[in-house]
């Protein structure tokens, strides 16, 4: 759309949908910040400021050595980082295969692609650990219970969509661009590196962004992937809290999840420059 | 030339790690929760000082440990699990359990712990814990606990004032909580499974439609504004821990954290309903050895010689108050010592196993949905019950 | 200025050039190096592979052993063959989505023509195999203390000692020989230390040694010995089961070891029952009476949740996309909070707060309006109660998407269409969603199939529930078609029935892959119309 400094709703009436938005964003979020300053242990207390507001929740969180939070959230952000960067860079080679060249196979691929990452696999989790165990068998350190088979698993989960979407957004870069480059000598590969992948950047930060926070919040393949407090990732941790058959420690829960939300914010703040930075990409070209 | 020595090189890499573990000192894996854990690991340590066999207790959450094992059973990890004797059922069938003959330390143990821990006649899990629930109420609030469900009724009448969020009886039986209001449904002689003559639970013999009066009491106490028709698991523990509900029915497992919060608990046996005695479900928590571990014999030592201990058994109920189903630790001055143990195991005597067998699978859910249907009204108890025995049949795949 | 059509045909142009490297006379160095970078890693990866597909010959695995081959040969196709060169780009993710989305997907469709499932997790040999390790103790069986020894050669010796006669036994190989105390031979070797005899422990646990006709000797506990009896013995040539114990006699049903008088051993095994799974989905009345509700549901639910969280996104991305707006950074983080914490916890939270009689929306309508709602407990209210939390949880998705999405259409185009006096709407109309829609639509599809099979939400907030008056099936009124068949195929008569399960997950992708397969269609059909702007 073409932005002006003030349009006829560019005012008070957009502030308005977008803070109602943020209230609804908000509202059950307050509530689990309650619950994490509440020193009694229900998740949704009657009033949204405790009585007695205390820190003993997230104390705990550093405290506890059979509970050992920092790990979990190390643990969860190695493992979404390397999967989200090794992602980005699988799936931009592929998108770019299935943008710019014309091969045998073309569109029913991309179709297959699309089609088999439908298939709900809840199912074949048996099938990953069978996997890995074999893996194991060879390559120990891609076995069950280590972090780089379970950030291979993850790495094959979201291939599909994501190539889709970064396949889509380079259709929409000019193919003159490379072509001018090619006839000054580039080959197809320099052409890809030095002219595409700059100019993908907001796309290469969304796919970033969506896979992490994708691999953040996983929860059933690495609970069967992993055992062991110290190998756990943040959310199959957090079912620690919750899982004891009755006595359900909502408080250290809701804690954990506040803070297990932080690196999300993070680097999301840190990313969001990327994503809108394709608005100067128009001074590019001449 | 040198190809052929970086092949070399690099295939010992590729595969030669997988040999490397033949001759290692055996390691028992043992899987807990996060309750448990922490009081396995002083038993592990003095196992480990007089065996010098290793102990690893891997914290697994209490709901992932029985799909977990599932998995990983059949390759010989963990050893050992710790959870409720309701997953017994499932986990012979799939050959997963190794049978325990206890000898002569069987006469140390509760009857109806080991009664859930057996299937086929045999016992495939060393308990050390009973539980069911009782009346727990605030003394504050409940000088003397109600003897008959009458006298509950009018205590509840007089404390309850939902302006306030003031309740007088909370119970979750429409949460839809099965395994809370079948003490009520027995009072009326409902029962889950029957047994044939051989005294084995017979899946197609339910009788659940003759507790449907005890769903027409509960309901009657939820239209006179009693027991709020949403309330949860959650909402009833957590009110009564606020000093905001008088009398509530759960068991052993939440004592400790109503104590935690500075309530003045009491605990008394269900109150009788129209004479008669309502009977909870049993539980019992134990030790399960997997058939295909390594170690077995290892895994028998700690369970026999460490476990089954009065020092352990002690600390396993400081950690969690749930009467233990070890005889001597039953004795134990330090468990006497707590006020709500002999209600706790007076329940557990008037209670009735909880059915170990595959089958139960098929009832939580149709049993669930018709206490769903009586609070909303959607159909009276009788027709309810009726309908979800007819489910029941029908995925049990019984003769008509 | 290129409209999407042209692009769209200049990629015509650009399959001429799509090998940019060939081996002419001069070959600029950054390419020489690059041949040769090429050359070295081809060899390294060729010998490695070659290597490792003789191994896996040699142990028989056949399966590993034709991904290998077919992997080695794509790798050298992709940098040798020029016709193949995109392959250069598409091998590594590739091989990563035939691992990890390819395999689960035959390994479900295998296991649906099996009973596998509670009591048949095992195949045929692991059971027999499972039957013949089974031991039993007799009553009154014997018991041995031991004490383990190195003999001169350094070899691992062990003598046994009955408790019951006293008498002594040295193990020799897998047989017992009575000796006769005292014996000359122990007090010549080195009784083993503790920490060496936790070191043998791993063998000594194996250790099975042959006392009498059929009873083998093994270690019970840590300190001793006792005498098993097998408790079965398998007939291969007949293929029956024989219990030792009772003499009773098994023969193997369906993938179940059955008595004479009809009783049932457990475990069983699993069997290929052929398409029988399959049969069981269209006999059986629970599933096909309520099919159609259920699908329609299921197909409304789909669609509005890809719907509102889209709209919602959308209209977000449009709002934080533009530069003049104060505060954006500060909205654009606000905004994104649900997508923050994972799934599974707020979906508890919200449960909590729309819990009808304690939670905190309820108590909040009551004082604003006067009304209660039936949030979780109503049909109808249950609906709308999911479709809210999965806008919830669904629009950070949809608006970070759009956002990237918005970056690739260029502002010269919004100039024209200003300069030509288009309106807001139609911008919008005519040249933001056209484009936007060409990266966009797969992932709307993605989305579509995504909730039609989104188990969690539906598992967590209502459980499918409240269920229906009357009925004689296990659907509730907000069950989905994966939520109920999973109620199905868990709740059944033996616990798990993984197989039927998975023939039902086949008969779900197939619904799921046809309204996706026409959804391509149609938004092709779309995307033609934006580029014939």
């Amino acid at each position: 759309m073409m932005y002006t400094r003030h349009g006829p709703l560019g005012g008070p009436l957009r502030h308005l949908m977008i803070w109602l938005t943020i209230a609804f964003a908000l509202f059950p979020f307050l509530w689990v910040l309650s619950a994490s300053f509440n020193p009694t242990n229900a998740l949704v207390a009657q009033g949204l400021i405790p009585e007695k507001a205390s820190l003993v929740h997230y104390q705990e969180l550093f405290i506890n050595p059979y509970l050992p939070f920092p790990r979990w959230l190390w643990n969860s952000v190695k493992i979404s980082g390397l999967s989200a960067f090794f992602v980005v860079f699988l799936t931009a080679f592929a998108a770019y295969a299935f943008s710019r060249f014309r091969f045998w196979g073309r569109r029913s691929g991309l179709l297959a692609l699309m089609l088999i990452q439908m298939f709900p696999t809840s199912l074949a989790i048996v099938a990953f650990f069978l996997l890995l165990m074999r893996l194991g068998d060879y390559l120990p350190w891609l076995g069950l219970n280590t972090h780089a088979g379970l950030i291979l698993v993850y790495m094959g989960g979201v291939l599909g969509f994501n190539t889709w979407l970064m396949k889509g957004y380079f259709d929409t870069i000019p193919h003159e661009l490379e072509e001018s480059a090619m006839i000054d000598g580039a080959t197809p590969f320099q052409a890809f590196i030095r002219i595409i992948l700059p100019l993908a950047r907001p796309i290469l930060a969304v796919i970033f962004i969506l896979t992490f926070i994708g691999i953040y919040s996983e929860f059933l393949l690495a609970s069967i992937l992993l055992t062991g407090a110290e190998q756990y990732t943040l959310p199959v941790g957090l079912k620690l809290f919750i899982t004891g058959e009755y006595a359900r420690r909502w408080g250290d829960f809701a804690a954990a999840s506040v803070l297990g939300a932080l690196p999300i914010m993070v680097l999301f703040l840190l990313l969001q420059g990327q994503i809108i930075s394709g608005l100067t990409r128009g001074a590019l070209k001449g | 030339m040198w190809k052929r020595a970086l092949m070399a090189v690099l295939g010992l890499a590729f595969l030669g790690l997988a040999g490397a573990q033949a001759q290692q000192a055996p390691t028992l894996t043992i899987w807990a929760d996060e309750v448990r854990a922490p009081v396995l690991q002083q038993v592990a340590t003095t196992f480990t000082n007089e065996t010098g066999v290793n102990v690893q207790i891997e914290l697994v959450p209490f709901g992932d440990i029985r799909p977990k094992f599932i998995t990983s059973g059949p390759t010989g990890t963990p050893d050992l699990i710790i959870g409720p004797h309701d997953w017994v059922g499932e986990l012979v069938a799939n050959g997963l359990l190794e049978p325990l003959a206890l000898g002569r330390l069987r006469e140390d143990f509760v009857e109806s712990a080991l009664e859930g821990f057996t299937v086929g006649g045999r016992l495939y899990g060393l308990p050390y814990a009973t539980e069911a629930i009782a009346l727990i109420y605030n003394k504050d609030l409940v000088p003397t606990p109600p003897a008959t469900f009458d006298e509950l009724v009018s205590i509840a009448k007089r404390l309850t004032d939902p302006e306030k969020g003031q309740y007088g009886f909370l119970h979750n039986v429409w949460g839809p909580d099965p395994y809370h209001s079948f003490p009520y449904v027995t009072a009326y002689g409902g029962y889950i499974f029957g047994k044939d003559a051989q005294g084995r639970l017979n899946p197609c013999d339910v009788g659940l439609e003759r507790g449907a009066p005890a769903y027409q009491l509960l309901l009657s106490l939820t239209d006179q504004g009693l027991v709020p028709r949403a309330t949860g698991y959650g909402e009833m523990a957590s009110t009564f821990e606020a000093g905001k509900a008088g009398m509530i029915v759960t068991g052993p497992w939440q004592i400790k954290s109503i104590r935690d919060k500075g309530i003045n608990v009491g605990v008394a046996k269900l109150p009788l309903i129209e004479g008669r005695v309502p009977r909870p479900f049993v539980g019992a928590q134990g030790f399960m050895v997997n058939s295909s571990g390594a170690n077995k014999p290892a895994a028998l030592t700690f369970l026999f010689n460490f476990i089954a201990t009065t020092g352990i058994m002690v600390d396993l109920f400081r950690r969690d108050p749930r009467p233990p189903a070890f005889k001597p630790a039953l004795d134990d001055s330090a468990v006497r010592a707590d006020p709500t143990l002999a209600v706790f195991v007076a329940s557990v005597a008037d209670g009735i196993p909880m059915p170990n067998i595959p089958q139960m699978s098929a009832v939580w859910g149709a049993w669930s949905d018709a206490i769903t249907q009586i609070a909303d009204k959607q159909a009276t108890p009788q027709q309810a019950l009726a309908d979800a025995v007819t489910r029941i049949k029908a995925s049990l795949q019984c003769p008509p | 200025m290129p409209s999407p059509a042209s692009k769209r045909r200049s990629s015509a142009r650009h399959k001429s050039t799509g090998e940019g490297i060939g081996l002419t006379d001069s070959l600029p160095t950054s390419l020489m190096i690059a041949l040769l970078f090429k050359i070295i890693f081809l060899s390294v990866a060729d010998s490695l592979g070659v290597w490792a597909a003789g191994t896996l010959a040699w142990q028989r695995n056949w399966g590993l052993l034709s991904a290998l081959l077919v992997g080695l040969t794509l790798l050298n196709l992709a940098l040798l063959s020029r016709r193949a060169y995109p392959l250069r780009y598409l091998l590594p993710g590739l091989v990563l989505f035939a691992a990890m989305t390819f395999y689960p997907i035959v390994y479900t469709i295998n296991i649906a023509f099996t009973n596998y499932g509670t009591g048949h997790l095992m195949s045929k040999e692991e059971a027999i195999s499972w039957y013949e390790r089974r031991y039993y103790q007799p009553e009154e069986g014997e018991t041995f203390s031991f004490q383990a020894f190195k003999d001169e050669q350094g070899q691992l010796k062990l003598l046994l000692t009955s408790q019951k006669t006293g008498r002594a036994y040295l193990a020799e190989g897998a047989r017992l020989l009575p000796i006769s105390l005292p014996d000359p031979r122990p007090s010549n070797w080195r009784s083993l230390s503790r920490s060496e005899l936790v070191q043998a422990l791993a063998a000594l646990q194996q250790l099975e040694l042959l006392y009498g006709e059929e009873d083998v000797v093994r270690m019970a506990t840590l300190t001793e010995f006792a005498v098993f009896r097998p408790q079965y013995h398998y007939d291969r040539a007949h293929d029956l089961l024989t219990d030792l114990e009772t003499g009773k006699i098994y023969r193997p049903i369906r993938g179940t070891f059955v008595s004479e008088e009809g009783e049932e051993l457990l475990p069983g095994f699993y069997e290929y029952i052929g398409l029988e799974n399959f049969y069981r989905i269209f006999s059986n009345p629970q599933i096909t009476g309520p099919f159609l509700r259920v699908f329609q549901w299921t197909f409304l639910w789909a669609t509005l949740s890809v719907l509102l969280t889209f709209a919602l996104g959308l209209t977000l991305a449009i709002f934080l996309n533009d530069p003049y707006l104060k505060a954006r950074r500060l909205y654009r983080s606000l905004l994104i909070i649900p997508y923050a914490i994972p799934g599974f916890i707020s979906i508890l939270v919200w449960a909590g707060l729309l819990n009808a009689d304690f939670g905190i929306v309820n108590r909040i309508l009551e004082d604003l309006l006067g009304l209660r709602l039936p949030w979780l407990n109503d049909p109808f209210w249950g609906k709308v109660a999911l479709l809210l939390v999965n806008l919830w949880l669904g629009y950070p998705y949809m608006m970070i998407v759009s956002l990237g999405a918005l970056q690739s259409i260029q502002p010269e185009l919004y100039e024209a269409a200003y300069v030509d006096g288009a309106s807001r709407w139609q911008q919008f109309r005519h040249v933001t969603f056209p484009i936007l829609m060409i990266s966009v639509a797969p992932l709307l599809i993605g989305s579509f199939a995504f909730n039609f099979n989104n188990f969690n939400v539906i598992y967590l907030l209502t459980g499918g529930g409240p269920p229906i008056a009357g009925a004689q099936t296990p659907a509730g009124a907000t069950d989905i078609l994966i939520s109920y068949t999973y109620k199905l195929a868990f709740a059944g008569r033996q616990g798990a029935e993984y197989g039927f399960a998975a023939a039902i997950t086949i008969l779900i992708f197939l619904i799921v892959g046809t309204i996706s397969a026409i959804n391509f269609r149609l938004s092709r059909r779309l995307e033609k119309m934006g580029e014939a702007l």
